[in-house]
């Protein structure tokens, strides 16, 4: 488990071996280039942006079979010799510029977007490679022209180059300088309502801030920057989730962040390649839910990719419930670089309270009376003053009911709690309600997630061809399996 | 140096008293505010208050401040307003998003404020600041020398000053035709329109070398014809070249303007040489003379198609014998050719009542534009003093005398008696047809008591003409007395035919109005008869014809989903078309789900407006929105996919599939009757005018075409009255190229089209049914031969005085068999014996040639004009910007000979051969080059 791994969203598969590098192999991927070139085309052509979006979903099977070879033949079939993004790429791929010196001669147009797109492929293949600087120098001078040219029809191209020149910054360690060139590019796609850059774009800025532990200014700038556009697609919006919880958890809102990182565990999609984001939320949820005086569903423990890297959260769990804050130490003091790396540290400090609340409980129900001595041992305090100051804060929270004798230094519980019956209270009625509650946004949100996309019935109708439906429709199948890139 | 965090700091310092610690911390939020607005905006409040102290020394940058955070926050707004409140410090100058947005925004607050300004009449306060960034904006354009983009804002933010300075600083010319065309089409409000149109006029003429048509257009469009009489006048006093110029902007008068307007330009022209000429022009007799003319030498009209398809109706039912006979006039409106009745008189013998009326005003159609023969033409069914005749024979008759003379007043008086003289009411429901087609917008008072008192005798039928013509008569004049009138009746009268009628009449009085007949729309629409709101949306319709106004458009769109009543609803998506028809790109988009509403009324309604708007230019977009119509499961719908169909694959050569189409939909027997109609006058639409015809509510300059769109409108009403339905004629516009000199005599030259011939190529004659044996096709085809035979002997009988110098048949010159073989390839394969067939084979391994050359009169399509080229020719066209329409054409080598082409058409025998008086009693032309036109 590296850093990458649990802390952000960005996990990337190792880069499988090269494949069998055949003819065939190779005629196979420029061909698909070709397709994708040429649908580019076609999306520029009729003002379509599906077809970019088909484009970019083919993205991850692209990758797993590029190579240097295969690439640097793409775009020199793709783009005409003497194109300064082409020779961009190419230098930077330690190609041989397949530049002939007829520089003067005009070079013909070539739509930005497949530019951009197959600056995308360099940008990623540098990136598996692990050539940050490189890659970097790519990616800045295609947002440059991403910039420049200024088409809705980049717009989806713009956000994946957008995702992986901050990546390289992250990756160098160039962070400081990142954040206002990222506050600029949000702005521009803002005022050009390119939505898809501009939710990428807050949740990097997000991302840099968290990073640098300016919970105060992400706070600020998600309820200043109106939170995401409507028409994020999913993974953004997933990734927004998390970031809330986050922020709305250190800001002690344990509820809403609660909300939040349920919301964002429910709505990933549930595939190999989103383990990473998905332990990492997770553990933020158990945290959070264990803050808020919940004890989490022994269920999700349970999962073999969840089974080890979430063990020491389940000790923290197993300690708060039975309120042993001894073992509560030891999982802390043993765990204490997991949690470190995984950015959990402060709320789990927060935990201690908690423990110690649960401890007491457990005590009063268990004994009609005990000595303050007891209490001490019990929950590994101190001193019996401490023991005192706290079981007198937790009556006057209510936590439990009991007297304390001073003159005989024990604690008389009244045991009033234990014998009530708890289906004479409104508790049962309030977790009715919340699970009621629960249905009925799930249900809200299933429905939402069903409606169709503006301009669905046009291109059902483009699609006369009933060939062309069912071979996209394999095409859609095919990439949702194997759909690792967007994440 | 560390990177900042946050911007905490500096805002605490904003809460100092020390004026130097404020200023300090505002300079340096002020390079920071990019990275830490979302903290900066949490005291926006202070800084608010910073640059509300008066005393403060640098409130303004705390105005820059807040200017760029609620930029960032997206509160444009306020930003513009803090933006303005800092001054000298908002740079306009510099290169950076911010300034940009804010500059975009602030001309679009001073566009919204001058507009509402301009239409409220209020003194509405700019302020100062915003003027002055508007100001420095066009100073800018001017310094780049983006004159276009000068005057767009100047267009929209109502800054006449600024519209002429760009013109005057800029190529005048082409930023002249450019505001022209922005004022035409994009300028929505028409008062401003009128002032721009006033400048241009001002402007043209102060032109080293004025624009005289184009001035001649702004007149029209502003209705000055007092004016319009000056320049014409000028130019007749002028040089050679502006004398063509003079004739030259005659005829686009006369094509432009009502016959009102025309009148009082006449009435004012000065005399001089040219006076006679340019009165001749103006009355429209020269043009409706020289559109017969082109109309009957091009003749294509292929009466094989009505043969066949009379076969599969049977005449007993008057809706088919109506149909046949509202397709024959269409298809040969105005070229004279009564061929089809003639080979059926049995046929027509079997007309009753209405079906009768309407057969003899079909006469008109044929003839339409005869003006000199129109009485002789009708005499045998006109109403004659003490012979009774049949009122339904009569009445049609009379309706046809007014559309021979369509938009032209001659047979007024004539009408009036008839009008008068009767009471019987088929008579009188003709005559008033009659009066309102010819009297058309002469807003004369006399004609419209006269219909008056016949609307008040309250009888249903003549009432509801009456009703329309009055609508008619006073077209596009917006008389308020005439509406109340109207109004009232309608709601006084039981019937709901004078309802209906008068509903259209006061739609049609407010034709072009725009704004003004807003007071008068309401009022109908918010009427509770349905018939008067069915008015009302005509009313729409006609008043913002061609303007895409948007807010006629919400009320139509409006009106089209949420009346209650069916018929309502129908016309509102109708007149959609109405509206867009300067735009008809944009319909398709717009129509789109009307055009698969649940209601077939909707549904029949979008199949029109996309007809109306797309009207013969092919759009592929409409035509797949009628694709579904055409199958739809209810019959009228069926029928209005049909007839819209025709209506915008017009003159194309691709038509081929959809004539298979209607063919089928015509001889199956299980097919509606409604449908069958709809098939019927949609092979009439197709081939209107002996296929020489389109309809196009559009002029060539860009202007509404009223009579177009009248005619377009009245025959909608076919659904009510399939009379109505002959009002169809009005809105075909031949496509014709006609070139005349000086003394306006066609003249016989050639001109180049540089394309190829296929792409622009008359359909090929329809051939017989496939599946009959051969012998059968030899046996129908020596009928078409003998047919075609016949026809040419007649040609050649009275064609004989083409001028002998150039022995040129018209019909050789233009028929354009190279460019018929490719589309018909199949059909010589079963072997056209009308074409040669060895010349077929030959031509089609050829490649096309690329250009064809053409002669004066023929069809030119709109399509085609831009590759009309007059290079090789010694005339030139003195209007060089539309290279179609009536052409005045300047002599550039003198000293050559000059051919004239004779007018045939309106000298020919008519149909009973009773007529031929006519024509014994003209003298012989004198010499061969003399153009008789006062026969």
């Amino acid at each position: 488990m590296t850093k990458d791994d649990t802390a952000a969203m960005d996990v990337d598969p190792a880069p499988p071996a090269a494949p069998v590098k055949t003819e065939d192999a190779q005629a196979l991927f420029l061909a698909d280039i070709k397709h994708n070139v040429a649908l580019l085309e076609k999306a520029v052509a009729v003002h379509e942006t599906r077809f970019v979006t088909r484009v970019l979903r083919t993205t991850s099977a692209i990758r797993r079979r590029l190579t240097q070879e295969y690439l640097v033949k793409a775009i020199t079939q793709s783009l005409p010799a003497g194109n300064a993004l082409a020779s961009t790429y190419l230098s930077k791929l330690d190609a041989d510029v397949m530049q002939t010196d007829d520089d003067a001669t005009a070079t013909p147009a070539v739509a930005p977007e497949v530019e951009a797109y197959l600056g995308l492929l360099t940008i990623v293949f540098l990136h598996d490679q692990k050539k940050y600087q490189e890659g970097l120098d790519v990616a800045t001078s295609v947002v440059q022209a991403i910039q420049h040219a200024n088409r809705r029809s980049l717009d989806q191209i713009a956000a994946k180059v957008y995702f992986y020149y901050a990546r390289f910054h992250e990756l160098l360690g160039f962070e400081a300088a990142l954040r206002p060139a990222l506050l600029a590019f949000h702005r521009t796609a803002t005022l050009r309502h390119d939505h898809e850059s501009t939710a990428t774009l807050l949740n990097l800025i997000l991302r840099s801030l968290l990073n640098a532990n300016l919970i105060e200014q992400a706070d600020k700038l998600v309820s200043k920057s109106g939170g995401l556009p409507a028409s994020a697609s999913n993974n953004q919006l997933v990734r927004f989730m998390y970031y809330q919880g986050r922020i709305k958890a250190i800001q002690l809102d344990y509820s809403a962040s609660h909300n939040y990182l349920q919301q964002a565990i429910r709505k990933a999609p549930q595939t190999a390649a989103t383990t990473g984001f998905l332990q990492a939320a997770t553990k933020l949820a158990i945290i959070v839910q264990l803050l808020m005086g919940e004890v989490p569903d022994r269920a999700i423990f349970r999962p073999t990719a969840m089974r080890a890297p979430l063990e020491p959260y389940r000790q923290l769990v197993l300690a708060v419930r039975q309120g042993d804050l001894v073992k509560f130490n030891a999982t802390v003091k043993d765990a204490a670089p997991r949690f470190a790396a995984d950015r959990t540290q402060t709320l789990i400090a927060r935990l201690r309270h908690n423990v110690i609340k649960t401890g007491m409980r457990l005590i009063s129900v268990a004994y009609a009376a005990i000595s303050l001595r007891d209490i001490c041992a019990r929950l590994g305090l101190d001193g019996e003053e401490d023991a005192e100051f706290m079981v007198a804060k937790a009556i006057k929270d209510g936590v439990i009911s009991a007297t304390i004798d001073h003159a005989r230094g024990i604690v008389v519980s009244s045991g009033a709690e234990a014998a009530a019956d708890v289906y004479a209270t409104r508790e049962p009625q309030v977790a009715f309600h919340h699970r009621i509650q629960y249905c009925l946004d799930l249900h809200n949100q299933s429905v939402q997630a069903m409606r169709y996309p503006d301009g669905v019935k046009k291109s059902s109708k483009a699609f006369s061809d009933l060939d062309e439906m069912r071979e996209l429709e394999k095409e859609i199948q095919q990439s949702l399996e194997e759909d690792d890139e967007d994440f | 140096m560390v990177a900042l965090t946050s911007a905490g700091g500096l805002i605490a310092l904003l809460e100092e008293h020390d004026d130097a610690l404020k200023h300090y911390a505002l300079q340096n939020l002020d390079t920071l505010v990019d990275q830490f607005w979302a903290e900066i905006a949490d005291s926006l409040a202070h800084i608010e208050i910073l640059f509300e102290d008066t005393k403060f020394q640098y409130r303004q940058l705390a105005a820059l401040v807040a200017a760029k955070v609620y930029y960032h926050l997206g509160e444009f707004d306020d930003s513009v307003t803090f933006a303005l409140g800092a001054g000298e410090l908002f740079d306009l100058n510099a290169q950076s998003q911010f300034v940009e947005t804010i500059i975009a925004k602030c001309i679009d607050k001073y566009i919204a404020l001058r507009t509402k300004q301009f239409e409220s009449n209020e003194l509405i306060d700019i302020p100062t600041a915003l003027e002055q960034v508007v100001e420095r904006m066009f100073q800018r354009c001017f310094d780049h020398e983006e004159y276009r983009q000068a005057i767009g804002i100047a267009l929209e933010s109502r800054r006449l000053d600024i519209v002429e300075q760009a013109i005057k600083r800029g190529d005048s010319a082409a930023l002249l035709q450019y505001v022209l065309d922005c004022s035409m089409n994009l300028v929505q409000y028409r008062g401003f329109r009128n002032q721009v149109l006033r400048l241009l006029v001002q402007l043209y003429s102060e032109l080293k070398e004025p624009d005289y048509l184009s001035m001649g257009h702004c007149l029209v469009a502003l209705e000055d014809p007092l004016s319009c009489a000056d320049l014409l006048n000028k130019l007749a006093q002028g040089s050679p070249k502006h004398k063509l110029l003079g004739l030259q902007l005659a005829f686009d008068l006369e094509e432009a303007a009502t016959q009102k307007f025309l009148q009082q330009v006449s009435a004012n022209v000065a005399e001089s040489a040219d006076a006679v000429k340019i009165n001749k022009i103006l009355s429209g007799q020269l043009t409706i003379q020289l559109q017969l003319e082109f109309l009957h030498r091009n003749n294509h009209s292929d009466l094989l198609i009505l043969k066949q398809s009379n076969a599969n109706l049977d005449p007993r039912n008057s809706l088919y014998h109506s149909s046949v006979t509202f397709a024959n006039a269409v298809m040969n409106a105005g070229t004279t050719c009564d061929q089809f009745l003639r080979d059926n008189l049995d046929w027509l013998a079997r007309a009753s009542n209405w079906s009768k009326f309407s057969a003899t005003a079909a006469l008109g159609v044929i003839h339409k534009g005869n003006l000199d023969h129109s009485m002789t033409l009708l005499k045998p069914y006109l109403p004659q003093q003490g012979v009774a005749g049949s009122a339904y024979s009569e009445g049609g008759a009379l309706y046809a005398l007014g559309l021979m003379n369509a938009n032209h007043a001659q047979p007024l008086d004539y009408l009036r008696e008839s009008l008068k003289g009767s009471t019987e009411d088929v008579l009188q429901h003709g005559a008033c047809l009659g009066i309102g087609v010819s009297g058309m917008a002469t807003g004369n008072m006399e004609i419209y008591e006269d219909l008056k008192n016949t609307l008040f005798a309250d009888s249903a039928i003549a009432g509801e003409a009456a009703g329309l013509a009055m609508g008619l008569v006073m077209l596009g004049t917006g008389n308020t007395q005439a509406i109340d009138e109207m109004l009232q009746y309608a709601h006084e009268t039981q019937h709901e035919k004078i309802i209906r009628g008068l509903a259209l009449g006061m739609a049609l009085i407010m034709y072009g109005k725009e704004e003004e007949a807003d007071a008068t729309i309401d009022r109908l629409l918010h009427d509770k008869d349905a018939l008067i709101r069915y008015g009302g949306i005509y009313a729409v319709a006609l008043a913002y014809t061609g303007t895409g106004n948007n807010k006629a458009l919400r009320r139509l769109l409006h009106v089209a989903v949420s009346d209650v009543n069916d018929d309502v609803r129908r016309a509102a998506v109708t007149s959609i078309g109405f509206v867009l028809c300067n735009n008809p790109g944009q319909v398709p988009r717009v129509v789109e789900l009307l055009s698969e509403s649940f209601n077939p009324n909707v549904r029949y309604g979008a199949a029109l407006a996309l007809g109306i708007s797309s009207a013969s230019t092919n759009s592929a977009e409409a035509l797949e929105l009628l694709e579904p119509l055409l199958k739809d499961s209810v019959d009228y719908v069926r029928q209005g996919a049909l007839i819209a169909k025709s209506m915008i694959v017009m003159q194309q050569p691709s038509a081929k599939e959809f004539r298979t189409h209607l063919a089928k939909v015509l001889g199956d027997k299980h097919e509606a009757q409604l449908t069958k109609f709809g098939a019927m006058l949609a092979q009439g639409i197709l081939d209107a005018g002996g296929r020489n015809s389109i309809i196009s509510l559009r002029t060539r300059n860009g202007t509404n075409n009223m009579l177009s769109v009248v005619g377009m409108a009245v025959f909608l009403q076919f659904w009510f009255w399939y009379p109505l339905t002959l009002f169809l004629s009005l809105s075909l516009t031949p496509t014709a190229l006609v070139a005349l000199d000086e003394e306006l005599r066609p003249i016989q030259l050639e001109f180049a089209s540089n394309a190829k011939p296929s792409l622009f190529a008359y359909p090929p004659p329809t051939t017989p049914p496939t599946q009959e044996k051969i012998e059968k096709v030899q046996i129908t085809l020596s009928t078409t031969a003998k047919a075609k035979a016949r026809a040419k002997k007649k040609e050649e009988a009275e064609a004989m005085d083409v001028t002998p110098s150039v022995p040129v048949s018209p019909m050789s010159a233009t028929a354009p068999t190279s460019g018929g073989d490719e589309v018909m390839a199949e059909a010589s394969a079963e072997g056209d014996a009308s074409a040669t067939p060895t010349d077929g084979k030959k031509k089609k391994k050829e490649p096309e040639p690329t250009s064809e050359i053409k002669a004066n009169l023929t069809r030119v399509l709109p399509a085609q004009e831009q590759f009309i080229s007059f290079a090789e020719c010694p005339f030139q066209p003195v209007k060089k910007t539309h290279m179609s329409g009536i052409l005045i054409m300047e002599n550039t080598r003198p000293d050559l000979p000059v051919a004239f082409l004779e007018m045939n058409a309106s000298k020919l025998k008519n149909a009973e051969g009773a007529a031929a008086t006519a024509e014994e009693e003209e003298p012989a032309p004198p010499a061969p080059f003399e153009y008789p036109f006062d026969d």
